[in-house]
């Protein structure tokens, strides 16, 4: 009995809820089960290995705008450009009249928010795809600013995925190189003042309108929301050098050939990271107290690995995941405990996550966090064995939660606290589609009683168990399980 | 019997602190006086809103987009021919607008815009909360009360923050049935106080908009729709003080059109939703402020697809029984080619933060010590425009 009661704690808090059968096989070794799930080598789900690259994402993008650019006034500076480039009027005819570039690219955005959501739904190593969720948030590419509209998927897919279970200090390099980043937080817009850029353009006379000074918007975020968190001990002066040591960092921005050729079918110049020499501020820095000598891109690499291993750092994200893991005001005795772990291990995520797992405190009230709309529509899918969406509807139904997927409002990403999600509107809207779900699903040959306890164990409650026995229809049975505390609460 | 719904769904909204306060302290809490807040996303075309007619660059400027049948306020200013409702305020001097004002921000990005517009920072991301939480959290209140009314989901930045809001919005999916939500409150009052409060307001809140006609309709016309439910909720005695109404659609990149087409229909729909709103608030109109408001305005002159491109100076308005209007509130600065910003763009004279202060200190009596630092964060230097509400 103690065992289900901790594999229901394990599932619905570490991974997205249990399917039919999974407490039996977490229940011998519910934390076991958690670490195993941590190790280094770890196939990519399929429905996100058939995923697009990052590169694709940025040339659908580009040539969207471009063809967007065409239909509108300001033509002329992209006549200019496929001129020089080569591209003949006829080409870029076809670019400006091929509407289905627009279709193309909502679809693609659309197939990227299911994949990311089938994997969830589908994955046997669930408290893995949870820790994606949770970095990709902490590290937020959103999908509101428009510039960087196509590339959260991409972004979570090639910064964040392979370093779960490594090291953070790979995963910051990793988000901070992906045009992902670069294009959300503006960094590929800074140049520094004294660069070769800057001056060589100074000397012509129609230098108007070019970048001429660096943008802190990265620096900052770094500072702030990515590695010491506010209080962590730093200055306007250190966002101010970390910003110069990051000039320069941008992507290799496709050019309208490169839309060209793709139409044509040969193969695109695009890449990701660059980066950008005569775009960068020279000279050494001060940041935090320490001086980084000049030497282009090792300069801020060497920034960003000594951010990472900061105690600040070890101390913020271990109270993210304890916020995260155990609840809305971790305990302080649980944040000591996973800093400890992360320190010890110079970021290790995998000796960090385990410290999490290792917490007792994680174990102890299995109701501590309110589930956010996504996890909340995922475990609901999972309990009921779902394996296929219709396209689009799982991003319809958390969007009406309160919750666009991909699209978080501010690059500190979606809030880990309860009262963010518990206003009267948004509730409501969690039973309007607990009803919806439970009218879709319901069949003769499905029970609540089963399915709740199938997903809860221990957990269901002698109340719900009740209301779903007294329930009028098998559609309102499955209304009042997945509208219950005990599953909207994990 | 609805009015002591909604108390009761304030009152349980505050959660367990407000559950002992007499209810009879209701009553007496706040004064009358209301603030809507629409939001109009997208960046307006202010100088198709408001037309300068009288400017002698005006013709030229416009191009194929410039009025021929504007209402015309004054020699100087003409309101859109959709705007006859705020042609008719404006007579009864309910209206004042307010032309080639602008926030802080100086580039042209609606996402960083629009986020200048809300926190009340003067640049983008300087804060995660909103100007007007941070206003509606200065007023002496009963505790746990709310002050502020998002008519969406979730309360837009310009109400987020520190103190708590109540949301309402139109839903896609269907409504529970009332036997299902019996049964699911059950539930949640056995063990789940926090689930019970949220669903107690949403019940109260819906019970009040039950006979909102069209309340989930889609697009430009929704805002009438929005305006009759924040109305339901402003005019009830122990109502919320302030909502925000958002609508979108206003990013004319393309063919704007005249008096048709789609900036027209906008306004069209905007104009209708200002008149319902006035409608359905009866006698509270009279204490009433409207400010309407978007992140930016748009090129002055037309760009080659017919429509205009992000630009700097907008304008906004102030409407409602409260305002000292029948006048437009500007410093013209003009339209020719050396009077417009980067010359291509209204050039702002007016800061949108002066006219939210002087709003926000002669309408709720918010103090100016507190505009200049909690409301408008940095900008004690920047003096509230005086005069804008009748005395």
């Amino acid at each position: 009995m103690t065992d289900m009661r901790t594999a229901a704690i394990a599932a619905n808090r570490f991974g997205f809820g249990a399917r039919p059968g999974d407490l039996r096989a977490i229940a011998g070794d519910p934390r076991g089960w958690i670490k195993a799930q941590f190790a280094p080598q770890a196939s990519m789900p399929a429905p996100i290995a058939a995923l697009p690259p990052g590169e694709d994402d940025l040339l659908a993008f580009g040539r969207w705008i471009a063809a967007r650019r065409l239909r509108r006034g300001n033509a002329e500076g992209i006549e200019r450009q496929a001129e020089r480039q080569g591209v003949s009027d006829e080409e870029l005819r076809m670019l400006s009249t091929e509407e289905d570039f627009i279709a193309t690219f909502r679809s693609r955005a659309v197939t990227a928010i299911g994949a990311r959501i089938e994997a969830a739904i589908t994955s046997s190593a669930p408290a893995r795809e949870r820790a994606v969720h949770f970095w990709s948030n902490h590290f937020t590419v959103s999908a509101a600013k428009p510039a960087a509209i196509a590339l959260p998927p991409s972004f979570e897919r090639e910064a964040i995925r392979p370093h779960v279970a490594g090291n953070f200090t790979d995963m910051l390099a990793a988000s901070t190189q992906h045009p992902g980043m670069l294009i959300y937080l503006d960094n590929w817009l800074s140049v520094g003042p004294n660069s070769v850029a800057v001056q060589r353009r100074a000397r012509r006379a129609h230098g108007q309108g070019q970048l001429t000074g660096i943008n802190e918007n990265l620096a900052r975020e770094i500072l702030e929301l990515h590695t010491l968190g506010v209080g962590g001990g730093y200055g306007q002066a250190d966002v101010q050098s970390l910003a110069a040591i990051l000039t320069g960092w941008t992507y290799d921005r496709p050019r309208l050939i490169d839309y060209v050729r793709e139409a044509r079918g040969e193969r695109s110049g695009a890449s990701l990271f660059e980066f950008d020499a005569p775009a960068h501020e020279p000279g050494a820095h001060m940041l935090l107290g320490r001086v980084y000598l000049e030497g282009g891109v090792a300069q801020g690499e060497r920034a960003l690995a000594d951010l990472a291993q900061h105690p600040s750092t070890a101390r913020f994200i271990a109270t993210k995941l304890t916020r995260h893991y155990i609840a809305d005001d971790p305990p302080p005795t649980a944040v000591a405990r996973v800093a400890a772990a992360y320190a010890r291990s110079d970021g290790d995520l995998r000796a960090t996550m385990d410290a999490v797992v290792d917490c007792d405190e994680a174990w102890a009230d299995p109701f501590a966090k309110f589930k956010r709309p996504e996890e909340y529509a995922i475990s609901a899918l999972r309990a009921a064995n779902i394996q296929t969406l219709p396209v689009g509807a799982g991003a319809a139904a958390i969007g009406a939660m309160g919750q666009r997927v991909y699209a978080a409002p501010g690059p500190d990403g979606w809030s880990d606290r309860a009262e963010s999600w518990l206003s009267a509107d948004l509730v409501y809207k969690r039973i309007e589609f607990a009803q919806t779900y439970g009218e879709r699903t319901a069949r003769a040959d499905i029970d609540a009683r089963q399915i709740g306890e199938d997903a809860l164990g221990p957990l269901f409650s002698a109340d719900t168990r009740q209301a779903v026995q007294r329930a009028e229809s098998p559609a309102q049975a499955l209304t009042l399980l997945f509208a219950s505390p005990e599953f909207q609460r994990r | 019997m609805k009015p002591m719904q909604l108390s009761r769904r304030l009152l349980l909204a505050a959660g367990g602190a407000a559950l002992s306060f007499p209810a009879l302290s209701w009553a007496q809490a706040g004064g009358a006086k209301k603030l809507v807040l629409v939001v109009l996303r997208g960046g307006l075309d202010g100088l198709a809103a408001l037309a300068p007619i009288g400017d002698p660059d005006y013709t030229r400027v416009r191009g194929r987009l410039a009025q021929a049948d504007a209402l015309a306020l004054n020699g100087m200013f003409a309101l859109h021919p959709r705007l006859p409702k705020f042609n008719a305020l404006y007579q009864a001097g309910e209206l004042l607008p307010v032309h080639a004002c602008a926030t802080p921000y100086r580039e042209r990005s609606h996402f960083d815009a629009q986020n200048v517009l809300e926190s009340g920072a003067a640049q983008p991301f300087g804060r995660d909360s909103g100007w007007l939480n941070a206003a509606l959290g200065t007023l002496s209140t009963s505790a746990g009360r709310e002050r502020g009314l998002a008519l969406s989901a979730q309360a837009p930045l310009v109400l987020r923050g520190p103190n708590a809001v109540a949301t309402w919005s139109p839903s896609a999916l269907p409504a529970p049935a009332s036997d299902t939500i019996a049964r699911v409150m059950d539930l949640y009052e056995r063990s789940d106080p926090a689930l019970a409060t949220a669903l107690h307001g949403a019940i109260a809140a819906n019970s009040l908009v039950d006979g909102a006609d069209g309340a989930g309709a889609r697009g430009p016309r929704a805002v009438s729709a929005l305006a009759r439910v924040a109305a339901t909720f402003l005019r009830q005695t122990d109502g919320p003080t302030a909502a925000v109404v958002e609508m979108s659609g206003w990013d004319t990149h393309a063919n704007q059109g005249l008096e048709q087409g789609p900036l027209a229909r906008n306004l069209g729909a905007l104009d209708d939703g200002l008149d319902t709103l006035k409608t359905e608030l009866g006698p509270a109109w009279r204490d009433t402020l409207v400010v309407i408001i978007t992140e930016f305005g748009r090129t002055a002159a037309p760009n080659g697809a017919g429509g205009t491109d992000h630009g700097t100076a907008a304008a906004a308005f102030l409407a409602g029984g409260v305002v000292a209007g029948g006048r437009v509130l500007s410093d013209w600065p003009g339209l020719s080619a050396g009077a417009l910003l980067e010359r291509r763009d209204l050039r702002p004279t007016t800061d949108l933060r002066a006219v939210l202060k002087g709003a926000l200190a002669d309408h709720l009596r918010v103090s100016s010590a507190a505009l200049g630092r909690d409301v408008f964060p940095d900008s004690a230097a920047l003096a509230p425009i005086q005069g804008l509400l009748r005395a």
